[in-house]
């Protein structure tokens, strides 16, 4: 079985496991393994937006190195704030002349201390950007194909109404991280497609979720979750399905502040496009980390098994 | 020994003000051969240009420097001044102090030191100058004009009223262009037909103008005065000479397809004339839509026309023509909206641009000028207007300004209001942009007193909810975030060069700017020249403007056309490749290297000739040129090594 090169960043290993533990079981199906990174690193996460230049570059050029020094030049990431981070970063090693030799002199000053730890002793090679980094659903798209996904389905997805969710950083900047088209994207809407599910259009799949002001001003973030939910049920969505931890959090464990700042909401399960990508290959629901989430998922999981009446059970 | 005269301009304080030209004449009347040097406040003056011509008599100097701009300003000025107190032009040389020196620094210490090295640079240039004869070179009187909107039919009236002959080229099958589409126009609302139409009569029925709509160019050679052009005329399928007009082919064709002159808003047959005032008012066949080209059955037309006018077996033509003199006059599109993704992306039917809302407006439009929405055919209420939709917007479309787009919009809501009375029209603007005669109080008149909504802000996303169009917008004057639940949206999309004119430069060699418009010679002082010699330039082609401006600017290329031709014959530059015929190997690298097409191998001598009427004394082919056969007059070897040690500063 292929193996690519999988960094899984901190929220896939702790809070949102299931969306890794989902994201390996797809692959297996779908006849690839997610390699996951023998060390890695924090990948900075908030700083790309920082005013700072390079510091905060230097954690995930060590984790883009490493993956070029194994000889790979491919790096799958799933969680939108690492691939955001890593793709900007290796953007600006690539455009920038003076970024990629500031970046380089400072890992090649750590290079000593972590030969005692690794005992690498590779010669020194700067580091220029060769590794792609790849979104998992790009992966999917790009690699594997929509078509054969849809050829695997164990338990296709039909007649379910999902509302796809962009959030921020997965898609813009356009120039660098080019994955889609930011203001009219169709990446998640072709995904959904794949599985055999029916999309549904509505106006705030790519509006802000409040993304950090979770922390700062949870109640502005309240508010925009009530809008961008709110309004995929009004357009006939059963469920919501999204990639970004963050994203996750806002919109799912969110649902709480949400029903008690506005009576008329009524809660709608949000989904990593992982969980329903495993359950639609036929993988266990059990394994899908159900319970971490807080609003109840069983009325959506029931359409899906009675869709399809049997389960691959793994 | 020759006797040099240097004149050292100030430039007001252009130049005083960073360089110090006295310092600058003290050092430069120490070099050899320079027996005046002189500053003055305003050299290109008259009593400036006063001062060169008597101290060229008084001092008997066979070599002057005129020290101030750059050459492309005012060599001519001074080569004329110069030629009248009786010193050959090419004995008279700018050294530029303004451009590359005074404009570009501010430690004046330094300045006036690189000022010295530049003017000491040009007197050993002119130390060994030879006096040179301007060339000459036949003109054929005929001109062409390519594109038939507003730009091209007036610069082709101007000229052929002039008593020239010109050839008006249109891709489409009848002239007109943009401005046929229009409903009215502003500051004073007449009617763009009315004012456009018989224009278009007498330019089809002009006798020194030859139309040949439904044709492209497709390759010019030669020079200016001497161009061979070759035209392809399209094959219409419909015999013109012989075709009434009547229009019953199109009455009987079965196809359907999406009128472009109507923005999608209408359909005509595969067999069709764009819109019932075209001229030449004869039929084209659309053979990318016609069912007999595709299906090899139908031919209904064909059983239709009385006369047998309809010719499926016609065959797309050249024509080759000589041309003296060329006028680029292809016009515009406007940013497509599928392109504007935060805007719908073309998917929202209620989201159109601002030609296809002249369609509507126009009295002759497929709605008969009542304002009915494409959806579902309802007359909208409440109509968003966006502004630079695309412009302004360097980071995801076009950073420039397209200068019409306030005065319309302003116009459309005016216009929609005139006709839907309990209508209410907003404007989503960035600045509100009225630089024109009447422009500023037809703006005023409207924000004041036609109930028109300004918002002063861009709207962030257009969607379709139900059988509305949701608008979000912010209000950038309250701080406030707006949503309007819109029946009708116009976008005021970006002006955009035409694709075609990108193919068109290539085959002209001629020059476009960063954002694909055709270049000027000088922005403010050749405007409608190009800088190759022989191809002028108008209309919404070189950049957005509007309909006066667009007509002003196609009769002063025109009188530049009607000046060129006005000579007898032409005059090229003498200062250009020479061939030592002794030197010459043949090897013909001068050939592969010259942009021109100037350089030509004499088969007989077995050497590189220059062609003196193509050449323009690039130089290229000089430096190419292995064996030093090749020579640039007035820049010889031996003057690029002196000059080039003189900039470094005599050592």
């Amino acid at each position: 079985m292929a193996k690519v090169a999988y960094y899984p960043g901190c929220a896939l290993k702790e809070r949102s496991s299931h969306l890794d533990t989902s994201a390996r079981d797809s692959a297996v199906r779908l006849g690839f393994e997610l390699d996951e990174l023998p060390t890695w690193t924090c990948c900075g996460a908030v700083p790309p937006v920082s005013e700072e230049r390079v510091m905060n570059l230097v954690a995930p050029s060590r984790i883009l190195k490493d993956v070029r020094d194994s000889g790979r030049d491919v790096l799958i990431t799933i969680c939108d704030f690492c691939y955001n981070t890593l793709k900007r970063t290796n953007y600006s090693i690539r455009t920038n002349e003076i970024t990629r030799k500031r970046i380089n002199a400072f890992l090649a000053d750590d290079e000593p201390e972590r030969d005692y730890i690794e005992k690498k002793d590779a010669y020194w090679v700067d580091y220029t950007g060769e590794v792609r980094v790849v979104h998992l659903m790009e992966y999917l798209r790009d690699e594997i194909g929509y078509g054969n996904i849809r050829e695997k389905l164990k338990r296709p997805l039909s007649g379910l109404k999902i509302a796809p969710y962009y959030g921020c950083v997965m898609l813009r900047p356009q120039n660098e991280i080019q994955l889609d088209e930011p203001e009219n994207p169709s990446i998640i809407e072709d995904f959904i497609d794949s599985l055999g599910a029916e999309t549904i259009r509505y106006p705030y799949r790519t509006e802000c979720c409040g993304s950090y002001l979770s922390v700062s001003s949870p109640d502005a973030s309240t508010r925009l979750c009530y809008r961008i939910l709110t309004s995929a049920q009004q357009h006939g969505a059963d469920a919501m399905v999204i990639s970004c931890p963050l994203c996750f959090y806002n919109l799912d464990s969110r649902q709480k502040a949400i029903a008690e700042a506005y009576p008329d909401f009524k809660p709608i399960p949000v989904f990593y496009f992982t969980q329903l990508l495993s359950v639609a290959l036929g993988v266990d629901e059990g394994r899908q980390g159900f319970e971490r989430h807080f609003v109840d998922v069983a009325p959506v999981l029931d359409m899906i098994l009675q869709g399809s009446g049997k389960g691959d059970r793994t | 020994m020759k006797r040099i005269g240097v004149f050292i301009c100030h430039c007001g304080i252009n130049i005083a003000g960073t360089v110090d030209v006295k310092r600058v004449a003290e050092e430069v009347a120490k070099l050899d051969s320079v027996v005046y040097a002189q500053d003055y406040i305003y050299m290109c003056s008259d009593p400036g240009q006063a001062l060169v011509r008597e101290k060229i008599r008084q001092e008997k100097l066979d070599g002057i420097i005129i020290a101030a701009c750059s050459p492309s300003l005012h060599e001519s000025t001074f080569r004329t001044a110069a030629e009248e107190a009786g010193l050959n032009p090419w004995q008279c040389e700018i050294a530029n102090i303004r451009e590359q020196c005074s404009w570009v620094h501010t430690d004046r210490k330094k300045a006036t030191e690189k000022a010295i090295r530049i003017v000491s640079t040009m007197v050993e240039k002119t130390r060994l100058n030879e006096s040179l004869e301007p060339i000459p070179v036949s003109i054929t009187k005929k001109a062409l004009v390519i594109g038939g909107g507003i730009a091209g039919i007036q610069a082709a009236l101007d000229i052929a009223d002039s008593g020239h002959k010109v050839i008006l080229v249109e891709k489409e099958s009848s002239i007109g262009g943009h401005m046929a589409q229009l409903s009215e126009t502003f500051p004073t609302l007449d009617c763009s037909q009315c004012i456009l139409t018989p224009k278009m009569v007498a330019a089809g029925k002009h006798r020194n103008i030859q139309l040949m709509t439904y044709s492209e160019v497709e390759e010019v050679s030669g020079y200016v005065g001497n161009f061979n052009v070759r035209i392809r005329r399209k094959a219409p399928f419909v015999d013109w000479s012989t075709c009434t007009g009547c229009g019953l082919c199109m009455e009987k064709c079965p196809a359907k397809v999406p009128s472009e002159f109507d923005r999608g808003l209408s359909t005509h047959g595969a067999i069709y004339i764009p819109f019932p005032q075209a001229v030449p008012n004869k039929p084209v066949i659309d053979r990318e839509s016609c069912i007999y080209f595709k299906t090899g059955k139908c031919r209904l037309c064909e059983k239709t026309c009385e006369i047998g006018a309809i010719k499926f077996d016609q065959e797309d033509q050249i024509i080759e023509e000589e041309i003296g003199a060329i006028i680029t006059a292809t016009g515009y599109e406007t940013l497509p909206v599928t392109e504007l993704q935060e805007y719908g992306a073309g998917e929202v039917p209620d989201v159109i641009d601002g030609l296809a809302f002249e369609r509507l407006l126009s009295a002759s439009g497929p709605t008969s000028g009542e304002v009915r929405r494409p959806s579902d055919g309802r007359v909208p209420k409440e109509v968003v207007f966006v502004q630079c939709a695309g412009s302004r917007d360097p980071e995801r479309y076009r950073p420039y300004c397209s200068k019409i787009c306030c005065m319309y919009t302003t116009k459309h809501a005016l216009l929609y209001k005139h006709r839907v009375h309990d209508g209410q029209p907003y404007i989503f603007y960035i600045d509100i942009r009225t630089g024109g005669k009447g422009y500023e109080e037809f703006y005023h008149n409207a924000e004041q007193d036609e109930g028109i909504i300004y918002l002063r802000g861009k709207v962030a996303k257009i969607f379709r909810d139900g059988d509305k169009t949701i608008v979000w917008g912010t209000d950038t004057l309250t701080g406030r975030n707006v949503e309007i639940q819109a029946d009708l949206v116009v976008l005021a999309t970006a002006v955009v060069p035409r694709e075609s004119t990108a193919e068109l430069v290539k085959k002209l060699r001629i020059q476009t700017g960063p954002n694909g418009f055709l270049s000027e010679a000088h922005p403010k002082l050749r405007p409608v020249e190009s800088i190759n010699s022989g191809f002028f330039i108008a209309g919404v082609a070189q950049g957005p403007r509007d309909i006066p401006e667009t007509v002003a600017q196609a009769s002063g290329a025109a009188c530049k056309v009607i000046s060129l031709f006005s000579r007898d014959h032409l005059e090229q530059d003498p200062a250009i490749a020479w061939v030592d015929e002794e030197l010459c190997g043949g090897c013909r690298i001068c050939i592969s290297v010259c942009p021109y097409d100037a350089r030509e191998y004499d088969e007989e001598k077995c050497i590189a000739r220059v062609n003196e009427a193509l050449c323009e004394g690039c130089g290229s082919c000089v430096a190419a040129c292995a064996c030093g056969a090749t020579q640039q007059r007035n820049l010889s070897d031996s003057q690029i090594k002196s000059m080039v040690t003189a900039s470094l500063g005599g050592e």
